[in-house]
């Protein structure tokens, strides 16, 4: 059986690497050849154990050439060049499914006043522009990096536009100790899972000021709305929001500790500075990103009242507090509104 | 890439001998093609034994679908013995009802099955004689310079009529490269469709590219008049009914052209589907048939050596369609339902009298060839071979392998499908020529839209005709900064533009005027004394529509 390909040895990437090792042989590619070497001789990375059928390498010729279905597990910042220095190697045979829980952004997010939506693009997008690669899938859901390296029962979902991504993406991932759904709605599936980063910053942010579950339950339920809206605006389906990737991911990274959008939160709560929160975390933590991005495109006229209080605080100075006071006096809409034609 | 020039004299057939072309070998041996046909339907027709009585209440819809047609929409071209065809179905079905066991009356169901796809493909097959196509290519060239230069002229002047064909009927394109092509594998022509007009324009345009001839689909209603229907049915026109809507009629159609198309015959279709109603560019297509390319080529590649096929989007453009008014009152009419354009009133003695008015009264046009692509939308260079859009050379074996393993798979052939589709709406929009007839009329509209900004296009439309006056110091300024535009987005490769636009503005506007649906009875653009009017809005409309999309209003 052909090996499977991840690409990244991030903490997901790792994890993945290891929950594929279950069914095959798997190829995992490093940036800097001393962490393939260092993980191919201690077995170990990042404080997780890596299985014996993780292989390190660092060469992406070799990584196409024997692996037809690859994971590439890339913060989104370094997606772009990653594709580019993989892409002399891909042809239209590759399958390849990412796990990258970020947009791709054509403009200068500092400078711009504003982004059009073609200068916006979810990993799939970018793929199909930058490689000759067509199968393309991505891969989300309640996946904490550290719980799935724990071996911890689980679940997540494949998206594609095709069904054999799918069906190759279950074959490689499911296992006994982790369940792999299908489905077709990619933008929804890709948008859901990069929204959520925010709403987990300001889950952290209630935990930190003290707040208990009825108020993170308001914060997950209206966000899930707020993700719809912005998911109709990019012509997404409100489905995907239902899933694992939507509801299933905001559960898991608004209530967990072991998220880093919730502790970037939690301790801009505690009167942290996001500066000195992002150095002391040494991780990328998406969610700051894409509060940023979702400002730059309020000209859509999307309803996005949290990610709005939430650029207020972290960009415009304001207290947590006074953001919190500006949400909660904003006019009251209908419970499920999300499910209106024209919301 | 791509070198783009004109054809100034009809070029020699690439394959000189009609004998050896495919769709004469194809025709020739009808029956061994037939049963391709027939065996490819019965070969991926899971869905009609998904459940042990699936076949037998498919049967009966088919049946109960056929009845309504005949009895709901029943057309002149219809077959009259075809009440008694179905009447013998329906008996077989009812001798024969399952007495026990679900699934008892299989066999027969199956026999009936076969009965009925041998009928359609009987109804369906086209016939390809090579004397009917020498006389074509002999005579349409007169009959058409004829028809496109003006009566008197034509009888002063009627030998020197074929020479001046090309004055009004430009054909560009790569025009080498798709000889090649033709030489390496299958051409798949999919032009725009804004007129019956098309049908004569592309066939005489491809026959002056020297291509071997194409097979097409041609609806039955065109089919009325018996001796045009043998012409059309000798020259490779294969028959679709677009009433029949079930799914094993559709399964049929889309048979019949894979086959065709592994058979190595040239094929054309038009995948707006039909005529533009707006006067504007497709916007979507229709996937249906367009689909069978992709499934064509992975045929190929198991069976015929990789054989490949080349989709060469055309786009037509003229400056005057004589269904303009006709079409856009009926978009304008069903404006947000569903509007299908009943055509069974265009009966094809009416058609040729249409087609010649136009012809008469055309100031011309122009067919326009976009580079060649694989059937993944990937540009081919002189070799056949496929480069993706960033410059990668590509196999389309490496499209439909899943490891390392051709399959046909039609969930991801329809992906694939909608891909193509976007990659020719892409061509359609490049490949466009901007006449100086579309110049004017998108100008002129938008300058009047731009005044009432706030009015929907169903009150411009009603306008009162002094409303709608415009100076031509306005009008001249505002074509002077969208054609300033259109040379940057020609440059960027974005559209193309006739050599009329590089008149000097007056004889552009001047010409412009004069050209843009000159035969209408009612006068789409006049220039009088300075004062630029339209007795027609819709006309109007319909003319500046081809322009939209380009992000030109904002120029305005």
């Amino acid at each position: 059986m052909q090996k499977v390909g991840v690409i990244g040895t991030g903490n997901f990437g790792l994890a993945l690497a290891n929950l594929l090792s279950i069914n095959r042989e798997v190829l995992i590619h490093a940036r800097r050849e001393e962490i393939a070497e260092k993980i191919n001789t201690t077995r170990e990375h990042k404080g997780q154990v890596i299985s014996e059928k993780v292989v390190a390498i660092s060469d992406f010729e070799e990584i196409t050439r024997e692996c037809k279905l690859i994971f590439p597990i890339v913060p989104s910042s370094n997606f772009k060049e990653m594709l580019v220095q993989l892409r002399p190697f891909l042809t239209p045979e590759h399958i390849l499914i990412h796990g990258t829980k970020g947009l791709h952004i054509e403009s200068d997010i500092n400078v711009v006043e504003e982004l059009q939506r073609h200068e916006v693009l979810t990993m799939s997008e970018l793929i199909l522009k930058e490689t000759s690669v067509v199968r393309v899938g991505c891969i989300a859901g309640p996946n904490l990096a550290k719980e799935l390296s724990d071996k911890q029962v689980g679940g997540t979902v494949v998206a594609s536009r095709y069904n054999d991504v799918i069906t190759e993406g279950k074959k490689a991932l499911h296992s006994s100790i982790f369940r792999v759904y299908g489905s077709n709605e990619v933008m929804g599936v890709e948008i859901a899972s990069v929204l959520k980063n925010y709403i987990a910053i300001a889950a952290g942010m209630l935990e930190g000021l003290g707040y208990g579950d009825n108020s993170k339950a308001l914060l997950i339920t209206r966000g899930m709305a707020e993700m719809i809206f912005f998911g109709k605006a990019f012509g997404a389906d409100e489905k995907a929001f239902m899933g694992l990737a939507g509801i299933g991911d905001l559960m898991a990274t608004c209530n967990s500790k072991l998220s880093r959008n919730f502790r970037v939160g939690y301790f801009l709560a505690q009167g942290k500075k996001p500066e000195e929160i992002l150095a002391d975390l040494n991780e990328v933590a998406e969610g700051i990103k894409t509060i940023k991005v979702v400002h730059l495109l309020r000209h859509y006229k999307f309803n996005s009242p949290l990610a709005d209080a939430l650029h207020k605080v972290i960009y415009e100075d304001w207290d947590i507090e006074k953001g919190l006071s500006y949400v909660m006096n904003l006019p009251v809409r209908d419970d499920t509104d999300f499910f209106n034609t024209n919301a | 890439m791509s070198s783009r020039k004109s054809i100034e004299k009809p070029l020699p057939s690439v394959v000189e001998n009609i004998e050896e072309w495919p769709i004469y070998v194809t025709y020739k041996n009808k029956e061994e093609f037939l049963n391709k046909v027939k065996k490819h339907v019965l070969q991926h027709s899971s869905w009609l034994n998904k459940e042990p009585d699936t076949l037998r209440n498919e049967l009966k819809k088919i049946l109960y679908q056929e009845k309504i047609r005949l009895t709901k929409t029943p057309w002149k071209s219809d077959d009259p013995k075809e009440k008694l065809f179905w009447s013998g179905i329906k008996k077989q079905i009812r001798n024969q009802k399952p007495i026990e066991n679900r699934g008892d009356t299989q066999e027969v169901d199956e026999a009936i099955l076969n009965e009925i796809l041998d009928y359609y493909t009987d109804k369906m097959v086209a016939n390809f004689k090579p004397s009917t196509f020498k006389f074509t290519q002999k005579a349409l060239p007169f009959v058409y310079s004829r028809l496109i230069n003006s009566f008197p002229r034509i009888l002063s002047k009627i030998f020197s009529s074929v020479d001046k064909l090309y004055d009004r009927m430009k054909i560009t394109g790569d025009i080498d490269h798709i000889r090649k092509l033709q030489e390496m594998g299958t051409v798949v022509i999919v032009p725009t469709h804004y007129s019956n007009l098309d049908s004569p324009t592309i066939g005489l345009s491809l026959n002056n590219l020297g291509l071997s001839a194409f097979t097409y689909g041609a609806g039955i209603n065109l089919f009325t008049i018996k001796t045009l229907s043998k012409f059309m049915h000798n020259l490779g026109a294969y028959k679709v009914d677009r009433r029949r809507k079930h799914r094993l009629y559709i399964e049929t159609l889309k048979a019949y052209s894979t086959v065709a198309l592994t058979e190595n015959v040239n094929s054309l279709f038009y995948p707006g589907g039909s005529r533009s109603k707006t006067g504007k560019l497709e916007e979507k297509l229709k996937l249906g048939l367009l689909g069978t390319v992709i499934d064509a080529q992975r045929i190929n590649l198991v069976e015929n050596g990789g054989k490949k096929i080349f989709i060469i989007p055309v786009t037509l453009n003229y400056h005057y369609v004589l269904e303009a008014k006709k079409l856009i009152e009926s978009h304008l009419k069903n404006m947000g339902k569903e509007n299908y354009l009943e055509d069974e009133n265009t009966n094809s003695f009416g058609l040729i009298k249409r087609t010649y008015k136009v012809i008469t009264s055309n100031p011309g046009m122009t067919v326009s060839f976009a580079p060649a692509m694989d059937v993944f939308g990937n540009r081919v260079d002189e070799n056949g071979e496929s480069f993706c859009k960033i410059g990668n050379k590509v196999e389309v074996a490496d499209y439909f392998k899943l490891n390392g393993e051709i399959e046909r798979n039609v969930q991801r052939d329809s992906q694939y499908t909608q891909i193509l589709g976007e990659r020719i709406l892409e061509e359609f929009r490049e490949n466009t020529v901007v006449l100086s007839s579309n110049l004017v009329a998108f100008v002129a509209f938008q300058i009047i839209r731009k005044r009432f900004s706030q009015f929907s296009v169903f009150e411009i439309l009603s306008l009162p005709k002094d409303e709608t006056t415009i100076s031509e110091l306005e009008f001249k300024n505002v074509m002077e900064r969208i054609k300033d535009r259109l040379i940057k987005l020609d440059k960027e490769h974005k559209i193309l533009l006739s050599e009329d636009i590089d008149l000097n503005p007056q004889e552009l506007m001047t010409a412009g005027i004069q050209k843009v649906g000159s035969s209408h009875p009612k006068y789409v653009l006049k220039n009088k004394k300075g004062e630029i009017s339209t007795q027609s809005m819709k006309l109007l409309y319909y003319y500046h529509n081809k322009l939209t999309g380009y992000g030109l209003e904002e120029y305005v």
